[in-house]
Parts: C-alpha cells; structure tokens; sequence
C-alpha cells in the first residue's frame, strides 16, 4: 500500500528555487507555469521563511470534489490527477484548492484560461500525450529528489516520515558546558 | 514499492545502458524558432544516461545527464555523489535548458564592416593566429592579453598557461584575480597554501558556523545542506555577519549587520575579545604558530565600542559573536566575495586566519578557512595558475628557476613531441626594457597584466603609465564575462582601441557586443562543459573525472581542439599533440609538485567516479573496494599515485599517508627576531620529536624520490611549520583596519587611511591608492552619493550571465535586475517598489527597478552583478549577433562599482562604493 505524499520542512528551505527548475526540466512546462513555487514569507526580515508548494495530493481533495467534468481523480497510489482531454478551464478547482496549485496557461480575450495543469509526482508531462497516447511516468517527485538541502522530500508517507523522524531523533544533543 | 531517493538511485542509476523512456518527444522545446534546423527525433530512441559534474558553481555537485537520441533532454539525481547526494540548485537543474539554448554562438562569426557574418573555422582560426604573429612580430609579445578560461577542464586550463608560455607573454589571467586571488594570498602566506582547508563535506562536523562575506543560500545552494546537517546532527551554531540580511542570515542564530567594508575592524573586535576571555587555544597558538604577540597588540585599540562605531556592529552582538565561536568548537569562518573583494581583502582573509589559529580551529574537521570558491573549476584553473605571476602549480614567474623547471618538463614530458631549452623558452619573450624608475627588468619574469586592470594595457602609455614597453593590441577573451569586471567604462574604451577582440565562448557574451566598433572581432563557438571531458577541482581541493555528456552541437568545438589548432598554427604544435585529455592530465601530473597533484591520475578518478557509492557523504572517505581509505576527490596534497588525498589541510589528526598534513614550514625567521634566518617550523612539540623543515627539493625532482622519503619519514614534504600570524615586510604585518577607497566616513578616512600608492604593481606603473581615497574625499563624495552600494549574486544566475540569462528557465525565475533599497530610504525619495530608477555613482550611472526591501538598511543599496545588455539606460541589445542576445538582459552595476583594488593581488573593490538613488 503506498501513499504517496510530499514533507515541506521550512527549516531547511532556502528558496533556491532547485525544485522548480527540476520540474520544469523534467515535465516540459512552458513559460508562466510553475507547477511547484517556492513562497517567501517576511522576505527580508528577521523571520524570514520559505515554502515549496507543489500540490500536495490531498487525501480528500477539493479539487476533485468541485471538478465539474470529472477532470480530476485520485490514483490509488495517492497521486492526484487530471485528464486535459475533459478539461474545460473552469477554474473551479483553484478556487477549491488551499494551496494554489492549478495553473493556467490560457491567455487572450473573454476570460479563456486553458487547461488546467498542475503537478502529477512526476506521472504526467505539460503534454500528457504522445502519438495519441496517455503518458504516465513512474510517480518520483523530480522536485525532492534534486532539493538542494533536504527541505522538500517526495514518496510514500509512512517511508518520508521514518525518514523525517531520524533527522529529528539527529537532533537531540548531549548537553554542551559553557565557557566561563 | 520504494520511491525513496536510495530506491530511486537503484532503479535510475544504470549508466551507460541503452533503456526505454517513456516515449515523448523533446527535442522541440529547446528549438522554439525558425532559426534553427529542426531536430527530429527517431521514433524508437537511444537513451544514454552520463555520471557528470555540474558546470556552475565549485561545489562539485555530481547528476546524471539523460540523452535522448543524441540530445541532452533530462537530468536525473546521482545520489551517491557524497558531495550533493543528488542534489542541484535551479542553475545545475536547468542545465539542459543551457547547452540546449538556442542563443548559443553556433558558427564562428567576424564582425566586419559594422555587420556579424558567418566563417568557417579555418578562416577564423587563421585569421587569428596571423594577428598573434603579426602583434607579435611588430611590438612583442606582451600586446597581447589572454583572458579565462575559468569553466575549462584542468587540463585545457594547463595548455592555455602553457600556450601563453610558449607564446612568450605572461599577460594571462582568469577570473580568480577578480574571485579570490585575495585569499590565495592571504592564506598561502599565512599557511603556506592558498586554498580552502576544508572539503565541502567536512562542514558536517562543525560546531559553529561563521559567515561573513558569504550568502551561501544564494551563491552555493547545496553547501546549505551540511551546513543544516551540523545544525541538526551536533547543534551547530549559525553566525551571518553581512551587510545585507541575506537569505543566509535567515537562518542565524545571530546576525551582525555590518558597513561594507569594515571586516577587519569586525573580526579584530572578535580577536580582542577571545583574548581578553582568555577563550585563545594556548596549545595551539604555542606550538604551531608564529607572532601572537603582534597580533596582541595590533588588536588592542578595537574594543567593542571602537568596533561599533566603524562597523555599525552593536558591542553586545560582537562579545555575543566571540563567545559563541569560542563556546562551540571547532568553528569556522566561510567566506566568498563579501571579504574577498575589498582594497584591503588580502589583508581580511588574513584576519579570518588568525581567528581561526587563535581559536585552534585550524585543521579541525569542520574548522578553519572556509573560502567557496564560485565557478565550477576556479579552484583547478588557479592551481594550473592561468594567472599572470605563477606557473602551473605555484612556480613564481619571478624566478627564473620556475622557467627553467618547466622547460624541462616540457622536452621531458612522454607525452608530447615538443623539446624546447630554458634559453628558447627565455627567447620567446620579449627580452629586457628599461622601466620608468630606470630599472632594468626582464620581462619573463615580470608578473603581467591582471583581469582587473587589463583595460590600463590598452589605455595608458607604455613605460609611464604601464609597466612594459608596448600596449596591449590585441585580448583573447577566453570564457570570461567582462560585466563582472569593474571600471566597465573604461572596458568598453579599451574593447573599442584593440586592434583585434577575441572571444571563445559558447556565448556571444556582452564582450562581442559592449564595444561600438565595426570591425576586428571574432567569436569562437566553444563547447560548453557538457560537451567535453576532463578533470575539474572543487572548492575543497578535489578532483572529478568530468564526462562528456553529448558531442560538441552546432559547429562547436572543444577549447582543447582549439588550443591545438591554434599552437599549431603559431608554430609549437609540437608541445601540443597530446594523443588524448588523460594524457595532459599525466603531464599535470609530472609536472604540478608543490600542491601534491601527483596522485590525480585519470584511472583513480574515473575509478572513484565508478566506485563512489562506497564513499561516506559524512565523510567523504570510501571504505572497501579498490577505493578503500581514499577521500573524495583525492582533494590536493595527494603526494603519490597511492595516497588516498588530504581532505583538512594543516591537520595533524591523521598520519600523512592517510590524509594528515601540517603548516608549510616554508619560511624564515625575519632579521628582528633572534632567531633569525631560521626556518620558522614546529620545533621539538610533541609527537614529532625534532624539527621538521620543508624537505629540499620536493617541488622540482621529476623522480619523486624526495616526497616519498618525506613519506617513509611519516611527515608531509612541506615539512612542519607555523602559521605566520606575523608576515615581516608588509605594509600590515598583522591586519589593521583601512577604511574601502571610497568610504561614507571621510572622520574615519584620517583615522585608518587606506595604503599609500604603490611604484610598480603589475604592470601598472604607478597604482594609486591613497591618491584615489584622497580625491573620492577632496570631490565630497560621501556628500553628494551618501548610500554604500555594495554588489553580489542571484541564485538563478552565474557569473556575467550569459548562460543563465540565455536559459528559458532561469530566465523566467530571475527575468529582471533590482536594487534593494530600504523601506526608509525609498520613502525619503519618494521611491515606490518596482519604480525605475537611476543608480548613480562618480563613474557614471545605471537603470534600475527598485526592490523595497529591509535586506538592507537605509545606508546601504545593493544590486547583483549578472546583468549586462544595458549601458546606463541604453539598450544595446542590437550589438549582439542575430538571435543570441540573452533572453533576458539589464544595466551592469560594474559600470558604477568602486575603481579600488586591493593591494597585494589587485582584487576589484566590488563591495564599497558611494552611490546616490534618484527617481527615473
């Protein structure tokens, strides 16, 4: 049984925007796309943190409630996905979405967004077919796999949260004495 | 199903296999336009998957390039690279999107009669190499000017030192001079050699991090991961001291904001402060090095109230900053541009060396200097020193034993046909002149003209104002963006003088197209790093087998073919028939001693490169295997062919054979001492019972009879010495704060003048510093342009851009250049975000958006350095050949920066200037 999941640690996130390269290189997303953005909060000031936001494969996704063609689905694999094919351009599932993650490419006169697109785990490229068939890749989050310092991991959840716990078990020090 | 990273190592990392991807095509998206001849792809597809090195900054960050029929289209993670572990920033992720841009220089190109026109690479490599000869012949050898290289393999790196040797000319020089030339200075002097002590792995083990001078998060990404790993596995402590709330500084757990400029007086405050807890290691600075009392007393007048008011630095912060280097042993101070880039950098890298010895962090794992090193292989083209006052490996130009050195290795090397005498190697140069002192000097073994200041060459009179009998006609440009050099202006006067411009690049770069001039430029299509193979260095010293990924596209070649084609048309072809690039790297090999480069053969890197899942990422070290005990990268000292690499320089905590080493006992006593004339060496400190000298002769015996006695002895060949905390001779012996040439505090001006001028520096007759501080006074500067402008990185781009600005990728995540102005400041103009404005300095000005921001206080401007493609305002986009202009272009800030060098290495003052901010 796998689920898979993404882990966004902002104590290691240093926006060097490695995720969004990745994806782009490996998904072919055009220019204006950004199916992972790195957020910046209190940019330039004491407190200041960074927040990779792909979407996060919601277990009970709004998306996919709202979609009114039936774009969107669940794989059983946890990977939420889209078909262009049904794709109207509604919009619907942004608003649905807490995090922002569908784009739209779509730009010109009375409103047209063009299909939606948004990240797949790596499943689906910008161009979901080729010679008239559907591709589906192996679900690896190219964005974690590259993360620069660790901060954005990708997989199946119990497996990114054994992983998460050791860096937290690492973190546990004896006492250090002080210099007096 | 495993997806984790490990999992996905097992399923991805097959290289070399022919594997079916999932069937797309790709080719498309790197040939949008109709410029291009469309690539099509075959239906059934030949995947390859290359093991490579990153071609950004010195991290030595290890990915797997996917090739699709041919084309480089996808990259996957190389996990067992200890170094990233698979890791990249956006620049190493978008690297297919670089070599595949359709803005490369495809053809060489002529610029003639004010249009760009194709030629084949005869013609254009005739035409060159008939105007070396012709400048040669007419007024010598020292017209011509080489420049770069700075993304070139070791190997082509050597050749191009080589060539100019052969060429009789020591006006060569790379980017290193405007990176880090101070560091090598002040750290050879200091330890004996001038690199970082540490590998990028050993941050793991540091207790305490100190940045200063460095944003790390934005100029070497991935360095970020151990330096988190410390945090989290031993508590480390993080320190920024920066004049800009960096993204580093985001995560400090105490940050000093600091003036541009006024380091030393920041980190003699903490030395002062560390001696007066008592916190000084006395077992170290005893017994390894050599002058704390000068060190004492110099640092005596900075106390915490002294140190806040040049340095802005509360006094609570800097003891708060003393105490915790001194309470979370070992630290370390990493450091880049932010000190390195000062008329008094050599000096302040000198200061992080003492606080280091006196913290006895120095050879620690984890402690010590850390300088990163920012292009892919700056580190390697420094140590086969394309540099204009050493040879390969560290032999100064000013001996004529160096000379004679490489004539021999020259006639002896195997690996070559070539044969050549010291007395024609000696011919080959421009014989004697007299200079404007009235001294007779030889010019083979006077230090040439530097990146920094090669535009005098061109500009000034020979003899008064340069010192040398002829100026500079002709430059090869060679990989090195000129918008990353200062004095822009005067650049582009003298790019427009030149008799001839060359440039071999895989771009155009701004250098083809900053000159208004109709004719006498060629542009070289040089392959890019992917599309070629060779031995790269990393910023800890070592040393990666680099891959060719795809064959050189376009009409494009390899900067080795080039090199030969060229020496060959000049008539010493014959020391350049090397069979393959390993058999350069064998001459390396022969050739480079003092820094140890015997042990970097082809074989051992490519066989680390096969066996690298058995090297420890905490460590760096393999454990079993044919690469058992080895570390990483064989980092410099490897002193044999079976040494397995030094990773902490200066450290004693491993036997030699193992990887320990110690201070380069390679000096004396000065004559005030009274044991003068005495090598200044550990002495009789325990365990190594007597002294142990520098063992004669290390550094020029072929046979490597004298390192292996060394060996057998248990002690490095450099021998055992001090740390000179003292350097006898200087105009600072021990670092003393000097404030930048252009300063906000004329009061502190009187107080800590910069150096006086300076007879015969380089090649500059007369280099002016005091001169130059004074008239920046005498014009009122500090009133009419009261903000420091201080200049860095993005993340997104590299160097002068040209790659990265010509990447769709990171041209949309970066597409516009800024300068941060403070909230307060914009206010007091009437400055809204994303308003133009002009930046204005005494040189000149630039347009700019403005970025509101409290990275910086309302004292301080800062703009980053990649941009070029706008000349104060001007768009001159036109210039470029048709359809290689980067997708994204800007205002250069080194049309504004500060006209300082330092005095010791003639490093640019990029950090300090005066600036004033005004509405567009």
């Amino acid at each position: 049984m796998v689920n898979l999941k993404f882990l966004l640690d902002h104590t290691r996130c240093i926006r060097c925007k490695g995720c969004e390269a990745a994806c782009k290189t490996q998904n072919d997303v055009p220019v204006g796309i950004r199916r992972i953005r790195v957020v910046a909060v209190n940019e330039g000031k004491p407190g200041e943190k960074n927040v990779p936001l792909p979407c996060l494969h919601c277990d009970d996704a709004p998306c996919i409630k709202v979609c009114p063609t039936r774009t969107l689905y669940k794989r059983e694999d946890g990977a939420v996905l889209h078909d262009k094919d049904k794709c109207i351009g509604c919009g619907y599932c942004l608003m649905a979405c807490p995090f922002g993650a569908p784009q739209f490419p779509g730009s010109g006169p009375f409103g047209s967004r063009g299909k939606m697109d948004k990240c797949s785990f790596c499943v689906q490229p910008f161009i979901q077919k080729e010679n008239g068939q559907k591709i589906f890749r192996e679900p690896i989050a190219r964005c974690a796999v590259f993360c620069a310092t660790g901060a954005l991991d990708a997989g199946d959840a119990t497996e990114i949260s054994a992983k998460f716990r050791e860096r937290v078990a690492a973190k546990i020090q004896p006492l250090t004495g002080t210099l007096v | 199903m495993k997806i984790t990273r490990r999992g996905f190592l097992k399923a991805s990392a097959v290289v070399g296999a022919a594997a079916a991807l999932g069937g797309y095509s790709t080719s498309k998206k790197y040939f949008p336009n109709e410029l291009f001849a469309p690539v099509e792809a075959s239906p059934a597809k030949e995947v390859k998957k290359v093991k490579t090195i990153c071609s950004f900054c010195a991290m030595g960050c290890g990915y797997i390039g996917v090739v699709e029929d041919g084309v480089f289209t996808k990259m996957e993670p190389w996990t067992d690279n200890p170094i990233n572990e698979g890791r990249m920033c956006c620049k190493g992720a978008s690297l297919p999107s670089v070599t595949n841009s359709p803005r490369r220089l495809r053809y060489p190109m002529e610029k003639s009669g004010g249009k760009w026109k194709r030629i084949s690479w005869e013609e254009a490599l005739d035409k060159v190499a008939e105007k070396m000869k012709y400048h040669r012949e007419t007024h010598g050898p020292d017209s011509l000017f080489f420049c770069g290289l700075v993304h070139g393999s070791n190997e082509e790196a050597y050749m191009f030192r080589k060539f100019a040797m052969l060429f009789g000319t020591n006006n060569i020089d790379h980017q290193a001079r405007i990176c880090h030339s101070t560091t090598v200075a002040g750290l050879l002097n200091t330890f004996g050699h001038g690199a970082m002590t540490n590998t990028t792995i050993m941050m793991r083990h540091a207790k305490c991090h100190f940045f200063m001078g460095s944003n790390a998060a934005e100029a070497h990404p991935v360095f970020m991961k151990n330096v988190f790993n410390a945090r989290d596995e031993n508590g480390a402590k993080i320190i920024v001291a920066d004049p800009r709330f960096t993204r580093t500084a985001a995560f400090a757990d105490l940050y000093l904001r600091f003036r541009p400029g006024s380091d030393i007086a920041l980190v003699n405050g903490l030395i002062r402060e560390i001696i007066k807890n008592n916190w000084v290691d006395w077992d170290y600075v005893n017994n390894r090095t050599y002058g704390f009392e000068y060190v004492e007393k110099a640092v005596e007048p900075y106390t915490p109230e002294v140190v806040e008011d040049i340095t802005w630095v509360p006094a609570e912060d800097l003891k708060k900053a003393a105490r915790m280097l001194a309470e979370n042993r070992p630290s370390n101070v990493i450091w880049s541009m932010g000190a390195t880039q000062h008329s008094v950098g050599t000096q302040i890298i000198r200061s992080f060396a003492i606080l280091n010895c006196i913290l006895g962090n120095q050879g620690q794992w984890g402690g010590g200097c850390v300088p990163i090193r920012g292009h892919d292989n700056v580190q390697g083209v420094t140590d086969m020193c394309v540099l204009s006052h050493f040879l390969p490996g560290y032999y100064s130009v000013k001996s004529q034993g160096s000379w004679d050195y490489y004539a021999k290795v020259f006639s002896e090397s195997p690996y070559t046909s070539g044969k050549i005498t010291p007395a024609e190697l000696k011919a080959r140069f421009g014989g004697k002149f007299t200079d404007a002192a009235g001294k007779e000097k030889d010019l083979q073994l006077l230090p040439g003209f530097t990146v920094s200041n090669w535009y005098n060459g061109v500009l000034l009179p020979p003899i008064e104002g340069i010192d040398q009998p002829t100026n500079i006609h002709m430059a090869i440009f060679w990989g090195e963006a000129i918008s990353s050099i200062t004095e822009m202006k005067k650049e582009k006067e003298a790019l427009e003088k030149l008799d001839m411009l060359v440039i071999i690049d895989p771009f155009p770069t701004a250098a083809a197209a900053l000159p208004e001039r109709d004719d006498g430029i060629i542009l070289l299509p040089a392959s890019t790093r992917q599309e070629g193979s060779g031995s790269v260095t990393d910023t800890g010293r070592g040393w990666f087998w680099r891959d060719q990924v795809i064959s050189p596209m376009f009409d494009s070649k390899p900067d080795m073919w080039i090199l030969q084609e060229l020496a060959k048309r000049l008539g010493f072809g014959d020391h350049f028939d090397y069979k393959s690039i390993e058999d350069v790297t064998r001459e390396i090999n022969m050739a480079c001693r003092p820094i140890g480069l015997q042990g970097q053969t082809p074989e051992r890197l490519k066989r680390q490169k096969e066996y690298a899942h058995l090297f420890s990422p905490k460590t760096g070290r393999a454990t079993g295997g044919p690469v058992d005990g080895e570390w990483w990268g064989l980092p410099w000292p490897c002193w044999t062919d079976t040494h397995p690499g030094t990773p902490v320089l200066y450290s004693d905590l491993l036997p030699v054979n193992e990887g320990g080493h110690d201070v380069r006992a390679k000096w004396k006593y000065p004559s005030d001492e009274p044991n003068a004339g005495d090598p200044i060496v550990r002495g009789d400190t325990p365990p190594y019972g007597s002294a142990v000298p520098q063992y004669a002769g290390y550094a020029t015996d072929l046979t490597g009879e004298v390192v292996k006695k060394a060996l057998a002895d248990g002690n490095p060949p450099t021998g055992r010495g001090r740390a000179r905390l003292r350097i006898a001779g200087w105009a600072d012996e021990v670092p003393v704060h000097r404030e930048p040439i252009e300063s906000p505090r004329p009061d502190l001006v009187e107080k800590y003048p910069t150096y006086p001028d300076q007879p015969f520096q380089y090649r500059i007759t007369n280099a002016e510093f005091a001169t130059e501080q004074q008239r920046a006074i005498a014009e009122k500067r500090y009133e009419k342009y009261p903000i420091v402008l201080t200049s860095g990185r993005q993340v997104e781009h590299h160097g002068g851009g040209a790659q990265t600005r010509s990447s769709y990728i990171l041209a949309e995540l970066m597409p516009e250049l800024y300068v941060e102005i403070n909230p307060k400041l914009a206010a007091s103009k009437g400055i809204n975000n994303g308003d133009m404005v002009w930046v204005e300095s005494a040189r000149g000005r630039i347009k700019v958006r403005a970025k509101i921001t409290e990275r910086v206080n309302e004292k301080t401007a800062f703009v980053p350095f990649h941009w070029n493609g706008i000349f104060e305002g001007e768009d001159y986009s036109d210039r470029w050949p048709e359809g290689t202009k980067e997708l994204v272009q800007g205002d250069s800030v080194n049309i504004i920066t500060s006209p300082g060098v330092d005095q010791i290495t003639q490093m640019q003052e990029t950090k300090v200037a005066l600036c004033n901010i005004y509405k567009a």
